[in-house]
């Protein structure tokens, strides 16, 4: 350590450029990330390793090393940048090096399978800039973070550190230090976003013998890590803002407050004050100004209170971190009674940049209303979590997608927690929000410190509240009422109302104190500790209801109030880990009887279930989850095959139900309508049964024999169907209504949706359902050689399929979003990809071109993602001049389904403008007196599950209506085998199913998955964690 | 055996009289003393805040009063290892509450306490900045990232191994 007293800007510039210097007769400079995460992961040994690989391959003298401060991608440290050509490499283990040090650094070549790997575009990006992670930010705060050695004066010299202090303290006075903040914009960092310029001078105007400036670095928000790899980073950054600040005030001495729960910072701030003193950089007569300062670490001890700055005063006094009523403000009466300002850190190290490049530089950044750069720190369930800094301003959208790469493992985005306790959520609907100040404001959030945490579907927004509310409750430090009382009263609510004992009301009364809570309690954290709970009521008080009135949590969090996160999943609620114990001791018929107590149709959805129960599988968090689905189709043909349907009688009541619609709602509401003891009519246009199961669905996926295996089994129990039998003009909807009890709509969205462009009536254009219709039911349908389908659900791959087995050469599917966001089930892509199925993303046909009537070519154009909809996804839009010609003489338009309500006059029944039922959602009853409705009527397009589970709650609410009971009679209770296994779990994926290879089966429509063997099933259901256990 | 103990006890007293003179004229030092005298004597007994007190000349009810008011101060003796398990946003999202739970288990104490072999003392952090790593758990000042069960039991074992060894 030179003990050298740097005194002039000569002498710094002669630092920097000796520094610079000794680095060029090096061929590469490595950096290796020191940041707290990757200390975390080991880069000691990465470094060492490194250094040592490179002296026993005699290239000491040509690589440089440099342990720097964070880079910013915590999640896949320890990490490490080589230069020149900025190859970033993550995930490194001693191995990794050695290769690296032979390939790249004596071979010259980079080793791109260590590089970083982006997960979105999924493949490897070896060079830092063109990272997605870091193409959108601007580092100001951050600059020297991960860019330079942390731990040596020198190399911030080198990167022109103390610099503006140097010409601060010599050229210009404190109030032009202060006038340049002020024209920057800047504003505190630390959440608030108070104009950090005028906090300055109201500093500089007090008359004062002793003025102090206070770093806040007790960082205690939950979520939020800015601070700590700003001060682990580039810790003389901080010092030099607080030399800046205290030039500006008039203050000689300054306090770092960082909080315990930090070690490695306060070890670095330790050494980087030690150097500073040493090269005279603190101390007396500072560049020879004339003037002193200094500073002095203070370390917390763990209160989350001492954030709030007279409570943080009150604690580097030695005293217990309360806070103090204000006025008088810390400006004019502070720290030992003086006037103090205090600054976060992230607007300290903000400072030395915006002396050294000006104001106006600065302020190019941001919005009109606020200047500058925002640090994030980015958590939770997203792709690259780590620090990220970004101009303000920018989407919080773009924050989430863009820089932090989505939210992993394909489950949906449902919430972003910022603002950390005191702040609030945003939800999908406001991805587009700028990411300022007001904006946030405005949606009931905070900018706060930076803490951004994103949420996925698994979480529970009730929950989420509880957490903070326990946070804060515990953090109160108990001086005023309303916020020690408060707080405990609304945690208690919340704490009830998670465990099922909420009762109505509650959720007033969280609203009433929290309003009481914000504007009584003294201080910042007593007045923001509602906002977590206000915040989600606003926006999440579906969640409250459905907690307190039905019991049940969507997010499969709250554990008191199911089974097991699968069956609470699951609409129909089939005990899943039950039927898995009985596969798994032979009981493969008892099985299929229990899940038809739930679900009558099980061989079908067994086939064709969309499986939300295999999205909430906790085996998923060891290996994979189980195949929930395809254990339900092996016991369900078992137990057609094997077992007999016991004869069963139900007295019989005397009433009689019609239901119109012979899908899987109504077949659903027959099955539990006949075992109540009603005469029950199904009355179905078509000439099968089993609705867009039968004709909707390809055999292929879903072979007819199993749909008439299940549908016999109903009309055993005494439920007539009356196939051929449209209602409408022969038979009234009015005939239908007098001379039943009771009326159960489920037609069904069955009218394929337009595309709405020139040339829809061409010869070969066909509408999605209008195709696989026609081919299911064995008319005539002409296919040509080279056919495009239209959209991205479960219809258009099912057409493409189905094309492909009537003989067309080439089956392109047009869609105007990325594969990645196609609503269709991933497994039916992979199959039709692998038959020869080619998808064009982001392409939106604009008209159908004719060639004497029939199709010839379709016009296209580009899409490229815009701004994101109210379902957190972007909105393609089309890129203007993009447009292009495709051959094809057949299209397939598979966007969508409507409904189809002409059998009745639609001016008697409130209907939403989509043309589907409003209905009670519990009783499914419609607006009509005894007419109820489920399924896609209701719902729009949706999946068969979801239709049943329509019929089973529209069966007992149509009981209670005509004086049953309601409870549904599912049959005897079987019993479920004991499961113990206390043996330690290994790690399994899924056993493998019977799959008919593409070569074979892509032009015929025998069923493509063949299902489990029974040995491989039952070695499946032995997968099962049984989560039920857990009580 | 017991002389040893008061020994060492006498010499840890004088060893943080020490620290009271280095601080004593500093303004507003209290915490940062404590801080030190916690590290030495593993905890913050009675008789060790009330010798403070003397020693930097506030009253005891002073020094009480911070010491119960921090987290970070223990009245209580402390285990060898400090497990904190992080219960920030971030870590409690993704599944710090499992570890909560399995450590309550495996180790049968609860938050606060410490092994009755007087090796861990388990506290619960509300976040310890390691956002990135959630769920993250730090044993005395090590932070572990991206604990599972599985991992946090293989933790602990391997500092039952290393006392073993050492």
């Amino acid at each position: 350590m030179a003990a050298e007293q740097i005194k002039t800007l000569k002498q710094l510039e002669d630092i920097k450029k000796n520094y610079l210097d000794a680095q060029v007769k090096y061929d590469y400079i490595v950096y290796v990330c020191g940041g707290a995460g990757c200390v975390s992961s080991n880069c000691q040994l990465i470094q060492d390793t490194l250094v040592a690989e490179a002296e026993s391959a005699g290239i000491s003298d040509k690589v440089l090393v440099y342990q720097t401060g964070c880079m910013g991608t915590c999640a896949v440290g320890p990490v490490m940048l080589v230069t020149p050509g900025n190859t970033f490499y993550t995930e490194l283990t001693p191995d990794k090096v050695k290769e690296i040090v032979k390939e790249h650094l004596i071979g010259g070549k980079p080793v791109e399978q260590y590089t970083y790997f982006d997960k979105t575009l999924q493949k490897h990006v070896p060079v830092l800039d063109d990272i997605n992670f870091f193409k959108k930010q601007v580092k100001i705060a951050l600059r020297n973070c991960g860019a330079m050695a942390y731990n040596d004066v020198a190399a911030y010299i080198a990167r022109d550190g103390y610099m503006a202090a140097c010409k601060a303290l010599s050229d210009l006075s404190p109030q032009m230090v202060i006038d340049e903040v002020k024209a920057s914009g800047l504003k505190g960092r630390g959440g608030a976003g108070f104009p950090t310029g005028v906090k300055w001078q109201a500093g500089h105007d007090q008359k004062a013998d002793r003025k102090f400036i206070v770093c806040n670095a007790d960082e205690g928000d939950p979520g939020a890590f800015m601070d700590r790899s700003l001060i682990e980073g580039d810790p003389h950054t901080v010092l030099e803002g607080m030399m800046l600040g205290g030039y500006a005030i008039g203050a000689t001495q300054g306090y770092i407050y960082i909080r315990a729960e930090y070690p490695i910072a306060v070890e670095r701030m330790i050494e980087a004050i030690k150097q500073a003193r040493a090269a005279g950089l603190l101390g007396q007569d500072i560049f020879g100004s004339g003037f002193d300062f200094d500073v002095e670490i203070r370390i917390g001890a763990g209160a989350f209170v001492c954030g709030e700055e007279t409570a943080l005063m009150a604690s580097i006094e030695g005293e217990r971190g309360e806070p103090r009523q204000k006025p008088p403000f810390p400006f004019q009466r502070g720290l030992f009674g003086c006037p103090t300002i205090i600054n976060n850190v992230e607007t300290f190290a903000n400072i030395p940049a915006i002396m050294n490049r000006g104001a106006k530089w600065y302020a190019q950044y941001g919005t009109e209303e606020s200047k500058g750069t925002k640090v994030f720190a980015l958590a939770g369930d997203v792709v690259n979590t780590g620090i990220v800094e970004v101009p303000i301003g920018i989407p919080i959208g773009e924050i989430i997608f863009d820089i932090g790469g989505g939210v992993p493992g394909g489950k949906k985005f449902k919430a972003a927690q910022i603002g950390g306790p005191s702040g609030g959520c945003i939800t999908a609907a406001n991805l587009n929000t700028p990411t300022d100040y007001k904006p946030l404001q405005a949606l009931g959030a905070i900018m706060g410190s930076g803490g951004l945490i994103v949420m996925n579907e698994d979480t529970c927004m009730v929950d989420t509240a509880r957490f903070f509310m326990d946070f804060i409750r515990d953090e109160s430090c108990g001086k005023c009422t309303a916020c020690r009382v408060g707080t405990k009263r609304m945690l208690e609510i919340l704490e009830r109302i998670v465990v099922g004992d909420g009762v109505e009301g509650d959720v007033e009364l969280l609203l009433e104190l929290g309003e009481v809570i914000s504007q009584t309690a003294m201080c910042g954290l007593g007045q923001t500790a509602p906002n977590p709970v206000l915040s989600t009521i606003k926006y999440f008080r579906n969640e409250y209801d459905e907690h307190i009135r039905k019991h049940y949590c969507r997010a499969g969090v709250c554990s008191k109030l199911f089974l097991a996160p699968c069956s609470n999943t699951c609409p129909a609620g089939i005990n899943i880990p039950g039927y898995m114990g009985l596969i798994s001791v032979g009981r493969y018929v008892d099985a299929y009887e229990l899940i038809r107590q739930e679900n009558p149709l099980p061989a079908i959805c067994g086939r064709i279930c969309t499986r939300p129960c295999e999205e909430k599988c906790r085996r998923a968090t060891v290996d994979e989850a189980l195949a929930i689905c395809d254990l339900k189709r092996f016991v369900a043909d078992y137990a057609l095959e094997h077992g007999e349907q016991k004869k069963e009688t139900f007295p019989q009541n005397g009433k009689r139900v019609a239901i119109i619609g012979a899908g899987p709602s109504g077949l659903s509401a027959a099955h539990y309508l006949a075992r109540k003891g009603y005469e029950v009519e199904i009355f179905e246009a078509e000439s099968v049964c089993g609705g867009v199961l039968a004709f909707g669905i390809p055999a292929y996926r879903l072979p007819k024999n199993v749909i008439n295996a299940e549908v016999n089994r109903i009309k055993a129990l005494g439920v007539k169907i009356n196939l051929n039998s449209p209602v409408g003009e022969n038979l009234t909807f009015d005939v239908l209504k007098n001379e039943f009890d009771a009326v159960y709509v489920a037609t069904g969205a069955q009218l394929a949706q337009k595309l709405g462009v020139e040339g829809e009536d061409l010869n070969g254009v066909y509408g999605g359902l209008d195709f696989l219709k026609a081919v299911n039911l064995g008319q005539d349908v002409l296919v040509g050689d080279k056919v495009a389908v239209i959209g991205g659900g479960n219809t258009a791959i099912d057409s493409a399929r189905t094309a492909l087995r009537k003989g067309a050469k080439q089956v392109t599917i047009l869609y105007r979003r990325d594969r990645e966001a196609m609503p269709a089930e991933e497994l039916e892509i992979q199959e039709a990809l692998e038959e020869g199925v080619q998808i064009m993303e982001m392409v939106n046909p604009l008209r159908f071109i004719s060639d004497g009537g029939s199709l010839k070519q379709i016009e296209c154009v580009k899409m490229t993602p815009g701004a994101f909809d109210a379902s957190g996804r972007r909105r393609p839009v089309a890129v203007e001049g993009s447009n292009f010609l495709l051959d094809f003489d057949t299209a397939i338009a598979a966007v969508s389904q409507c409904t189809d309500l002409d059998f009745f006059d639609n001016a008697v029944c409130e209907l939403t403008r989509w043309k589907t039922f409003v209905v009670d959602e519990d009783t499914q009853m419609t607006s009509l007196d005894g007419v109820f409705a489920g399924g896609d009527v209701v719902r729009g397009p949706n999946d068969a599950i979801h239709a049943i589970a329509d019929g089973k709650r529209a069966a007992s609410a149509i009981d209670l209506y005509l004086g049953g009971d309601g409870v549904l009679n599912k049959g005897e209770q079987i019993e479920l085998p004991v499961i113990i296994d206390e043996d330690e779990i290994t790690q399994q994926k899924r056993f493998p199913i019977m799959i008919e290879p593409a070569s074979m089966r892509s032009h015929t429509f025998d069923e493509v998955n063949q299902g489990y063997k029974k040995l491989n099933a039952v070695a499946e259901s032995m997968r099962c964690l049984h989560c039920e256990r857990r009580n | 055996m017991e002389g040893n103990t008061a020994t060492a006890t006498t010499e840890k007293f004088s060893e943080i009289a020490n620290i009271i003179d280095l601080y004593k004229d500093k303004e507003g030092s209290l915490i940062q003393v404590l801080h030190q005298a916690q590290e030495l004597y593993g905890y913050l007994p009675l008789e060790l805040q009330s010798f403070i007190a003397d020693g930097m000349g506030l009253p005891l009810s002073e020094v009480s009063g911070v010491v119960t008011f921090y987290s970070f101060f223990s009245t209580k003796p402390r285990g060898k290892h400090t497990i904190r398990i992080c219960m920030g946003t971030a870590c409690y999202v993704r599944g710090g509450k499992k570890l909560v739970d399995t450590l309550q288990e495996t180790l049968h104490v609860k938050i606060g306490d410490t092994t009755e072999d007087g090796m861990f003392t388990f506290e619960v952090a509300r976040c310890i900045g390691a956002c990135g790593l959630a769920p993250a758990i730090m044993v005395d000042d090590t932070v572990y990232k991206q604990v599972n069960p599985n991992k946090l039991k293989a933790i602990l074992a391997d500092y039952r191994k290393k006392e073993v060894s050492e």
